[in-house]
This record gives structure tokens, C-alpha cells and sequence, in this order.
């Protein structure tokens, strides 16, 4: 039964973190975009590892806010979040569901290796790269060659 | 507040990450400033990058030296010879084919440094080095991109970007002076300088730009805190904010 519980338990704050969207690309929480690694509770202390996507990611500190925000919101005080570099962040982390998501927003998913680019608004994959670097560290910018589209790619990062 | 530093580890950490941290400062600078919108945001999020990896540095010299200072401290409670970058790093950007031409030098140089640190024996530092090599990677791509649109343009951009090199190839011969410290953390520091040469040769014979006998500036070694005119200004600017306002706190 305790075990059950505990893990009912820890289902719950995992649910919780999905509710914190991720800063720059809010359709996506941070449990999907993979940085949150672990979740362990000793007594009453909550210990979150996470990692950040790039060493200069602007919103590593924004990360620990909203989880602690989101966490207090949901009736816990004592909360420690741990960052880990190792193993570090990539795009295979992301789920097909994810990815979709971020497809229907607008923002072309990572593909294997960067090989094809897909179209966001029209799903051509004849398209060609603007810029190699976009908005963020993880994005390039492209262009539709079929519907003229202007879209980000969010970079196969491995 | 004195910093002290104790640990032969640490010392030698110093380096990279005050490295790093000048050269993320020079190119953010740069904000606002770039040639266009693209380049502007590769230009910061490069920055952030090297903001980004002197901070886990100074986060692993603040555990090697017991926490007694904190990354901040490091990075805003230090004087000039305090510091211990590379003295190519602290030169300013003049113009954008000198910013290249610095970033590159830097870049293929960082390289090889954290590619000899994923045999550390301090797993924090491995961990870091796998994840920073994919970030140089991404720096690397762009500053020798520039290099061969500058250096394969026009007259007026090929002879900007040789005298770039010119000029901060005498900034050079002191990175490959290795010391005790050196040898000690890093697996084959003759290695360094000869992937650093055989690069930086194999680029400029391709963009008709010449490597010319350059005659180094005689300058004591950064490796004891010594630097260029330029380091002071940078340090003023960068450290004005909580030198003056010492209890400051972002809200
Ligand atoms: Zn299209």
C-alpha cells in the first residue's frame, strides 16, 4: 500500500511540473522539453534535479522560479532543486506527441540529424534554410519554397 | 573582500573560465550593435554561451575551494591581475572582422581544451566538457563561416580581416607557453598548439589571407594576472553596477 502511495504521490508532482510551461515556447511544459530529470521526496523535503537545455540557457534561473512557484501553489514548502549537466540535454528526449505539438504551433520539430526540414503551415519538406541562427541557441530560421512560409526549426541537438 | 585561491585546480580553472567570461563580456557588448537582426542574436546567444560555461566553472573552483566565495564573487570582486584569460580575448571588437577573426582563434583553441578535459578526473568537469563541446561546435560553425564570407568578399573585407589577424596573432604566443598547471590537467598540451596551428594555417591559406611572421608583443604571461591596456575598461563597465551598489538584487 505505501508504495502505491508513494508513487501516487510522485504521479501527482510530476502532473504539477507539467503545468509549468516552458518560458520560450509556452505550448510545451518542462517536463515534455525534458529538463526536469528527477523527482524524490525524503520526509517532507521535495528534491528536483533538472538540466538546464544550453549552459547559457537565459531562462536557467526562470526554470527554478516557476517549479518553486508551481510547487508552493500546490501546498509544499520544502523544496530543493538540484541542476545536473550530466547526462546533458537533447532533442531525442522530446516525444513524437511533443513534437506535434510544436508542429501545430508552428515551430518545426527536430528531425534525425537535422535531414529534413518540415514546412509547419503546408508540411512540404522542400524548404530552405534563411539563417542558421535563430531566435534561440536551439532554433534556425527557414523558409517554405512551396507556401513562402517563414518559420523556426528547433535544431536536432545531440 | 580578498579572494584567495588554493587549490592547484582551481588555479588552473581560472583560466578557462576567466576566458570565457571576458570573451562572453566582448561579444555582448556587441548587443544591439550587430550588422544585422540574424547576426545581432548570434552574436548574444554566443555570449550567453560563454556566460553560461564560466558559470559552471566558477560554480566547480567555488567547490574545489570549499565554497568560501561564490560564483559572483569571483566574477565581481576581482582586480585586474586577478583575472586570468588569455590576453586575445580582452582585445575589443574594433570591427566585425576582428570579432571573427577573435572568436575563431578562441573557438578552435576551447576546442581542443575541453576535448582534453573529457579525460578529467573531477566528473563535474567531464559532465560539463561533453556539453560545452556541442556549444563551441555551434560557435566554431559560425565564426569560420564568417571567416570565408570576410576573407573570400570583397577587397575592403579580405584586407580587414587581414589585418585583424595582423594584429591579434601577437596576442597568441603566450596561450601556448604551458606551465606545471597545464600539464597537470590537461593530457598533451603539445597538442594544443599543434591542432591550434594546423587549423587556424589551414583556414587562412583557404580565405587568401596571409599568416605573417609576426613579432610577439612582449607581454608577462596571463598566467600571473598580467594583461593588455584593455582589460581595466572592460572590468569598469562590467563591474560597476555591484561595486557601487554592493547590496543590489535582481526583484
Ligand atoms: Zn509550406
Amino acid at each position: 500500500m505505501v508504495v502505491i502511495d508513494i508513487h501516487k504521490e510522485h504521479q501527482e508532482i510530476w502532473n504539477y511540473l507539467s503545468e509549468v510551461p516552458d518560458p520560450e515556447i509556452p505550448i510545451i511544459n518542462l517536463v515534455e522539453l525534458g529538463v526536469i530529470r528527477n523527482v524524490e521526496k525524503q520526509n517532507e523535503s521535495l528534491i528536483i534535479t533538472i538540466t538546464p537545455t544550453y549552459t547559457g540557457c537565459p531562462a536557467k534561473k526562470l526554470f527554478e522560479d516557476l517549479i518553486r512557484e508551481k510547487l508552493i501553489e500546490k501546498g509544499f514548502e520544502d523544496i530543493t532543486i538540484n541542476t545536473v549537466l550530466s547526462p546533458a540535454w537533447n532533442t531525442d528526449w522530446l516525444s513524437e506527441a511533443t513534437k506535434a505539438k510544436m508542429m501545430a504551433e508552428g515551430i518545426s520539430p527536430p528531425t534525425d540529424d537535422n535531414k529534413v526540414v518540415i514546412c509547419p503551415k503546408c508540411k512540404s519538406e522542400n524548404t530552405k534554410r534563411l539563417s542558421q541562427f535563430g531566435s534561440t541557441p536551439c532554433q534556425s530560421f527557414h523558409s517554405c519554397n512551396d507556401c513562402l512560409e517563414p518559420f523556426n526549426y528547433f535544431k536536432c541537438h545531440r | 573582500m580578498k579572494i584567495t585561491i588554493e587549490n592547484n585546480e582551481a588555479k588552473f580553472l581560472f583560466r578557462i573560465a576567466d576566458t570565457s567570461l571576458i570573451l562572453g563580456q566582448r561579444l555582448a557588448e556587441l548587443c544591439s550593435k550587430g550588422p544585422f537582426l540574424e547576426e545581432d542574436i548570434a552574436l548574444s546567444n554566443c555570449s550567453l554561451d560563454l556566460f553560461g560555461r564560466a558559470e559552471e566553472l566558477y560554480k566547480i573552483i567555488a567547490s574545489i575551494e570549499g565554497n568560501k566565495f561564490t560564483p559572483d564573487d569571483y566574477v565581481f570582486r576581482r582586480n585586474e591581475r586577478e583575472y586570468y584569460n588569455i590576453k586575445l580575448v580582452e582585445q575589443p571588437n574594433e570591427d566585425f572582422a576582428w570579432t571573427m577573426a577573435r572568436q575563431f582563434m578562441h573557438d578552435v583553441w576551447a576546442k581542443e581544451v575541453f576535448t582534453q578535459l573529457l579525460s578529467s578526473k573531477n566528473q563535474q568537469l567531464v559532465g560539463l566538457s561533453e556539453k560545452v563541446l556541442k556549444e563551441i561546435e555551434y560557435s566554431l560553425i559560425h565564426s569560420r563561416d564568417w571567416l570565408y564570407r570576410l576573407g573570400l568578399g570583397t577587397e575592403e573585407s579580405n584586407s580587414r580581416t587581414q589585418a585583424a589577424f595582423d594584429h591579434l596573432l601577437k596576442y597568441v604566443e603566450e596561450i601556448f607557453n604551458f606551465d606545471e598547471l597545464d600539464k597537470t590537467y590537461l593530457t598533451n598540451v603539445e597538442n594544443i598548439e599543434k591542432v591550434w596551428q594546423d587549423e587556424i594555417n589551414r583556414v587562412l591559406s583557404e580565405i587568401n589571407v596571409e599568416r605573417k611572421e609576426i613579432q610577439p608583443l612582449t607581454m608577462r604571461d596571463f598566467r600571473d594576472g598580467f594583461h593588455s591596456e584593455h582589460i581595466g575598461h572592460l572590468l569598469s563597465i562590467m563591474q560597476y553596477l555591484p561595486r557601487a551598489y554592493p547590496e543590489a538584487k535582481w526583484s
